[in-house]
């Protein structure tokens, strides 16, 4: 009997430790930036759901493309219609790991550099991407961020040849997220 | 200087000044009010999200980028950073509570913060879709009933 009661304690605690250590937002943001010699483009969606496994390092995030927001109207219709075709790929997706997981204590505030890989999908297009960026320990949070940058070529956005001077070829990404434990 | 030329002048001018003027009010054109249009869809808030799991593509074409109306049980709400969020929880999974999470527009704020969880309300708002847990309704308005 007190073996059971052992056993049953021990798969409890693993199973609370598991659980524990996931760190998750529905909040974080993204800010896409566009720096063309016509003209200077930035969008940010501040509803990005993203999770991130201290044990294992898998890292996901998922954008809801409808989801961003432009100061000129224009060109969120031309982003969610044109180029990005939001209705038939409605959300961009992120899978892959912290690859260097083993060098972070969630335990003890800290800032650490993180190598970010895995597999980015935007506009339908699946592509194998490694980013550097930091995850910061602070009173229980865990502040990811990075900057990089991606080419429209690679991901099949077209821009017309109207405004092609108007769009930059490279589009820089800025993921700032805070997760916070799942309880 | 001849007429001909004069008036050529004056329609040349003339179309320069309309193409920019068409120009000018495309590219600043306001973004839509989503608080003061007609919704697209009313729906439960429990129904809305039904849609969505039982199946995300055909949901999606009916609902991504519409105005919809929907009523249901307040759960929570949510405040992160400059987001007042209305959240409607209909199931538990790896990312926490699963439903419905409606933005408010900034004037709604102050006000769903004082409403108590498990109140029926009705709320109106642009659906941008669903990441695979919830259904996202944004620039959200409280409709009067």
């Amino acid at each position: 009997m007190k073996k059971l009661i052992l056993i049953i304690l021990s798969l409890s605690a693993v199973a609370l430790a598991g659980h524990a250590q996931k760190f998750i937002t529905k909040t974080g943001h993204i800010k896409f930036y566009s720096d063309s010699p016509l003209e200077k483009i930035e969008a940010h969606n501040r509803q990005v759901k993203a999770g991130l496994d201290v044990a294992t390092g898998d890292f996901q995030f998922i954008v809801l493309l409808k989801s961003f927001e432009f100061v000129k109207a224009l060109m969120q219709e031309h982003f969610n219609e044109n180029y990005l075709e939001s209705d038939k790929f409605p959300n961009a997706t992120f899978i892959g790991k912290v690859s260097n997981i083993k060098d972070f204590n969630t335990g003890k505030d800290g800032l650490y550099d993180a190598t970010v890989e895995g597999k980015l999908t935007i506009h339908g297009i699946t592509r194998q991407v490694k980013e550097k960026g930091s995850l910061e320990v602070k009173e229980g949070k865990i502040t990811g961020k990075a900057k990089f940058n991606i080419l429209l070529s690679d991901y099949s956005i077209k821009i017309p040849g109207a405004v092609t001077n108007n769009i930059s070829k490279s589009i820089e990404i800025t993921v700032d997220v805070i997760l916070d434990i799942l309880n | 200087m001849k007429t001909w030329i004069k008036v050529l002048s004056v329609l040349i001018f003339a179309s320069v000044l309309v193409s920019f003027l068409v120009f000018y009010f495309l590219y600043n054109k306001p973004h839509p009010n989503y608080e003061t249009m007609n919704a697209d869809y009313t729906v439960s808030a429990a129904d809305l999200y039904k849609s969505f799991t039982a199946n995300k593509a055909e949901a999606g074409t009916m609902y991504n980028g519409k105005v919809i109306a929907i009523t249901g049980k307040l759960s929570k709400v949510e405040v992160a950073d400059s987001l007042t969020i209305c959240v409607f929880v209909f199931n538990k999974g790896m990312f926490g509570d699963e439903g419905l999470r409606c933005t408010m527009l900034p004037n709604y704020c102050g006000q769903v913060k004082k409403i108590p969880p498990d109140t029926e309300v009705r709320l109106k708002g642009y659906c941008t879709g669903f990441n695979d847990t919830d259904v996202i309704l944004d620039k959200c308005s409280i409709v009067k009933q």
